[in-house]
């Protein structure tokens, strides 16, 4: 039996560790985006750059970024985005 | 109450251009249903409209475009309009804007307000450079906009909030299985955009 409990997203942004794993996988997923991608957040405007510099620095905007690329990898893993009708 | 929509557009910065422009088609279509329309575009998005016309028309539904936080929502210049003692009595509420749905959300249901639909953390927009004095053809800007607009459209069509959130979500999954298919763009395909996917549940 497989006793492993999934952390929450929240677990997962709080422990130190994890974060900062996390937080190297979006850099690097974020990186691989296009130059010209712009990202309006409330009255910011935010190029790619702008991107890793909130998530280097794990800000709101930052984490935020974080929370929706796990969610994203989680769903994407267990089937989930793709169930949805 | 007879079915009425206010929408509250200002247009001071680009992401509320963007807003005002995609909120177009709402209002044509609240029109074309013979839906009494107080449409507070631009300057006239401030807090004394506001007042006026809630407090005058009691409008069904109201559609808020603009900049928020967790007890404040704003109109043109970011000027406050809303805040967590006003009082938008029986009205189903959509609110387009960061945050609001932290905290102003509950306290507008708590003060009348039928049922509030919004975000409780910030909202993103991509959105593509060459086309920002051309909104409405902005494909990328639509993957967000589009679905954000099927919530009001769906209530315009005499659906309830639940139905309307759903159905917003729904095109949102439909839009990421397309972006990640084969018939995406290029640019979608690279982007992915999945924060988009992210954005709305």
């Amino acid at each position: 039996m497989n006793d492993k409990k999934e952390n929450s997203i929240e677990d997962i942004i709080l422990d130190p560790e994890l974060s900062e794993q996390l937080k190297n996988l979006v850099l690097e997923r974020v990186s691989i985006m296009p130059d010209t991608l712009r990202m309006s957040v409330g009255s910011d405007e935010l190029t790619k750059n702008d991107v890793l510099k909130h998530v280097k620095e794990g800000d709101d905007i930052g984490n935020q970024i974080m929370e929706m690329e796990l969610g994203f990898l989680r769903d994407l893993a267990s089937g989930a985005v793709y169930s949805y009708e | 109450m007879s079915k009425s929509i206010l929408v509250t557009r200002p247009d001071h910065d680009l992401i509320t251009k963007y807003f005002y422009i995609w909120s177009q088609e709402i209002v044509d279509l609240a029109k074309s249903k013979n839906i009494e329309v107080y449409d507070l575009k631009g300057k006239k998005s401030n807090e004394k409209e506001f007042i006026s016309y809630m407090s005058i028309h009691c409008p069904s539904i109201v559609f808020l475009n603009g900049h928020g936080s967790a007890n404040i929502f704003t109109g043109y210049d970011n000027q406050p309009i809303i805040d967590s003692d006003s009082i938008l009595k029986d009205a189903i509420i959509y609110a387009r804007s960061c945050e609001v749905g932290q905290n102003l959300g509950f306290k507008l249901i708590k003060n009348g307000a039928k049922t509030f639909i919004g975000y409780k953390r910030k909202f993103f927009c991509g959105y593509t450079p060459e086309k920002i004095t051309k909104p409405l053809e902005d494909n990328i800007a639509g993957l967000f906009l589009k679905p954000s607009n099927l919530v009001v459209s769906t209530l315009l069509k005499n659906n309830n909030a639940e139905e309307a959130h759903n159905r917003s979500r729904g095109q949102m999954y439909k839009n990421f299985r397309r972006m990640v298919s084969s018939t995406a763009t290029f640019e979608e395909w690279r982007t992915h955009f999945r924060w988009v996917f992210y954005l709305f549940i």
